[in-house]
């Protein structure tokens, strides 16, 4: 589904703090899998994750989205893809404050044009789903930590992707929420979506969901295996 | 369709997160509704005043004459009469005797007027509704009425008692406030002005056309006179009060500046809040040309909130409190102010002059310091 | 009718507009009201042979802006034209400000007085 070929990021180019956050990164991804980016920090998952969803483009390499390369396109046409494709689970949840779960779900299809009932008919469905229902009209800032991860995973579904990408998911949430937020990539890989995830967590990576374990050190890849 | 749809979309959740920050905002709308609101209270103000003066001075004299002297407004000789009715084109010349009087007592200046039809009623005079409020007959408080007895100071000293006739009707007051009409032989024997001298003269000409030609004759055979056409009397006001030139505008134009420097700095200022919000927005897939849309959006909510409101209170402002707020910048140090209600003139072409320098303005000022947050890659969120 | 915010904003500008419409309707009707003072006002002044309005009593020049020479505000003083607060507020007449001698041009050539 996705392939990354020689990839290479640079941040800061040509100045003092020149930085390589990965390099020479060959990957592959199928669709309806479930695939682990496992690593400590600083070893470059997070950038291999906003490269792989199509946030940030690499320095160097072709990235191929379903056949068709995506390296070149003009940012309207990657915004595009990426909204159309990818729904992003962040690791601070990155919920707007201030405004009702029900428009933080909704906010990523807003600029699509889709009439509003639907678009209200098809958040709340999804909230139904996560058992948010009764948080639907209240603001986040009032959620606790797994309701707010529920909402951001239901913000990230509401475009209907094909590929879910979560970073460190489980970073802030205690073993028993950990379990559950794996229960629902279970549920969603059942759907059919394909998983990436970045994580460093056993809970995560040793979860009987996960096909693979793509494995980051400095930048590289050092084993990308499939589970036996 | 769906272009209107995503519109809407964009602009519901504006409006839900210029709601978060409702003190703020609201403190915003409140100071730039008075900004507008000042602005269209002059132009309000300003227009009607100029298109009333405009119609009511329609009937002024078509010419008048004055000699000049050393630089000054002088007496003109009446003989000048005779030499200028026999210019070919002039209906009839009329001398004009007026002045300024001072009453120490209430401190007010008033106009003194000679009216032919109080010319076999020496004695008497009739008054402008402004002189009758500010009592000259030391009674303070009291409005002047029908047979109350005025004393004036002459110029040689002694006092001349005159008695009120009458008032000018209440609707003139625009125009007739601080008037005192009087006979021809008090306003002589008041001021000791010769019998063959005038102030100026009036005349009325057969053709308008002819005006200016006449205009030039008169200078020819008297090089000491000044004639002042109608004309030039309607543009007076109309340039009196042209909003553009006018000294209340700049005052204004200031205020405006400084609020567009607020919004430009409040919009430059974008807070780490709101910076990291654009972030997340680019990340689950707003485009740059999506966040500058809801900048758009935000800019239009309280500037067309700001402008309808200022636009209003303006209106009633002007046009049913009287001017209230002007009422210390227009009268000055006159003791004497004409109470009078403007009719309301307004036209299609303030209210778009207003739009065009108050709303557009503020919502370029939003939306471009906010330009380079909307470019900020989508992954920054991740990196934070 | 009004459950998202975006109606609400819009029954608002309409509402605005309608506002600003009704300026205009209050005018039109205020104007046709005071007609016959207007009318009474213009006899006024055509029975008086008045020149000027009665809007500022402090100074003969504004008193009475279009009599005044281009003197009068200087009798006093060099400066004394803002001397009055009035004065500040007023535009000077626009015939006070023709250059010297351009009157007789002024007078017997009509494109002058663009």
């Amino acid at each position: 589904m996705i392939r990354l070929q020689n990839v290479r990021k640079v941040f800061n180019a040509d100045k003092a703090n020149e930085f390589v956050a990965i390099e020479g990164v060959n990957l592959s991804i199928d669709s309806h899998g479930a695939t682990v980016l496992k690593g400590p920090s600083g070893s470059g998952k997070t950038t291999l994750l906003s490269i792989l969803g199509c946030m940030a483009r690499p320095t160097s390499g072709r990235i191929m989205l379903k056949e068709r390369e995506i390296t070149s396109l003009p940012e309207r046409f990657l915004t595009e893809v990426r909204r159309e494709t990818f729904g992003i689970v962040f690791q601070q949840f990155n919920l707007i404050k201030g405004i009702t779960a029900l428009e933080n779900v909704m906010l990523p299809a807003y600029p699509n044009g889709e009439k509003h009932a639907s678009l209200k008919k098809r958040a709340m469905e999804l909230l139904d789903l996560l058992n948010l229902i009764g948080k639907a009209f209240s603001k986040v800032e009032w959620l606790s930590g797994g309701e707010a991860q529920r909402i951001a995973i239901a913000r990230a579904l509401i475009n209907n992707p094909a590929i879910i990408i979560a970073d460190e998911p489980t970073a802030h949430l205690d073993t028993r929420l950990s379990r559950e937020f794996m229960e629902i990539m279970r549920q969603l890989k059942k759907e059919g979506k394909t998983l990436l995830i970045a994580s460093h967590d056993p809970i995560v990576y040793d979860s009987t969901v996960i096909d693979r374990i793509v494995e980051i050190r400095d930048g590289k890849i050092v084993s990308s295996g499939d589970i036996p | 369709m769906g272009a209107i749809e995503k519109q809407r979309n964009i602009l519901d959740f504006t409006l839900s997160s210029l709601g978060r920050r409702k003190g703020k905002n609201i403190a915003l709308v409140v100071v730039y509704t008075f900004v507008i609101f000042l602005l269209a209270s002059v132009l309000f103000f300003t227009h009607s005043l100029k298109k009333e003066a405009f119609l009511i001075l329609q009937d002024a004299p078509e010419m008048t004459v004055q000699r000049l002297l050393a630089g000054r407004q002088d007496l003109i000789p009446t003989h000048y009469i005779d030499t200028i009715r026999q210019i070919r084109g002039v209906q009839s010349v009329a001398p004009r005797l007026w002045g300024y009087y001072y009453d120490a007592m209430s401190g007010a200046n008033y106009t003194l007027m000679v009216n032919a039809e109080l010319n076999d009623r020496a004695g008497e005079i009739i008054i402008g509704n402004g002189v009758s409020m500010r009592s000259m007959s030391g009674k303070r408080n009291q409005a002047l009425r029908r047979n109350d007895i005025i004393p004036f100071k002459t110029y040689d000293g002694s006092v001349l008692t005159l008695k009120v006739r009458g008032l000018l009707p209440f609707a003139s007051e625009l125009v007739t406030a601080d008037l005192i009409l009087v006979s021809e032989a008090d306003f002589r024997k008041l001021f000791s002005i010769a019998n063959d001298q005038a102030t100026d003269l009036v005349l009325n000409v057969r053709n308008a056309k002819e005006l200016s030609t006449i205009a030039a004759k008169i200078t020819q055979i008297h090089p000491d006179t000044r004639p002042i056409l109608r004309e030039e009397i309607l543009r007076t006001y109309d340039a009196v009060f042209d909003w553009r030139g006018g000294v209340i505008f700049m005052v204004l134009s200031g205020v405006f500046f400084a609020f567009i420097i607020l919004a430009w700095d409040k919009a430059t200022g974008l807070s780490a809040e709101e910076k990291r919000e654009i972030g997340i927005l680019k990340a689950i897939g707003w485009e740059t040309s999506d966040i500058l849309l809801m900048k758009f959006w935000e800019g239009s909510a309280v500037s067309m909130a700001a402008f309808f409101m200022g636009i209003f209170l303006a209106y009633l402002h002007i046009f049913l409190a009287s001017s209230i707020l002007f009422e210390p910048v227009l009268k000055g140090w006159s003791v004497l102010y004409p109470s009078f209600r403007l009719t309301p003139y307004i036209s299609v072409y303030h209210i778009a002059t207003l739009f065009f320098l108050t709303v557009i303005p503020y919502t370029v000022v939003t939306i471009v310091p906010s330009w380079r947050s909307a470019t900020i890659d989508p992954d920054s969120v991740m990196r934070m | 009718m009004l459950e998202r915010k975006s109606d609400l904003f819009f029954s608002a500008l309409v509402a605005g507009a309608l506002l600003i419409c009704l300026m205009f309707m209050d005018a039109a009707i205020s104007q046709r009201l005071d007609r016959e003072f207007v009318q009474e006002r213009r006899e006024v002044v055509r029975v008086l042979t008045l020149t000027d309005l009665c809007l500022f009593t402090e100074a003969r020049y504004t008193r009475h802006p279009s009599m005044a020479d281009l003197h009068t505000p200087f009798q006093d003083h060099p400066m004394s034209f803002d001397h009055f607060p009035s004065g500040a507020i007023m535009a000077v007449p626009p015939h006070l400000k023709r250059k010297a001698g351009t009157l007789q041009r002024w007078i017997s050539d009509p494109r002058e007085r663009q």
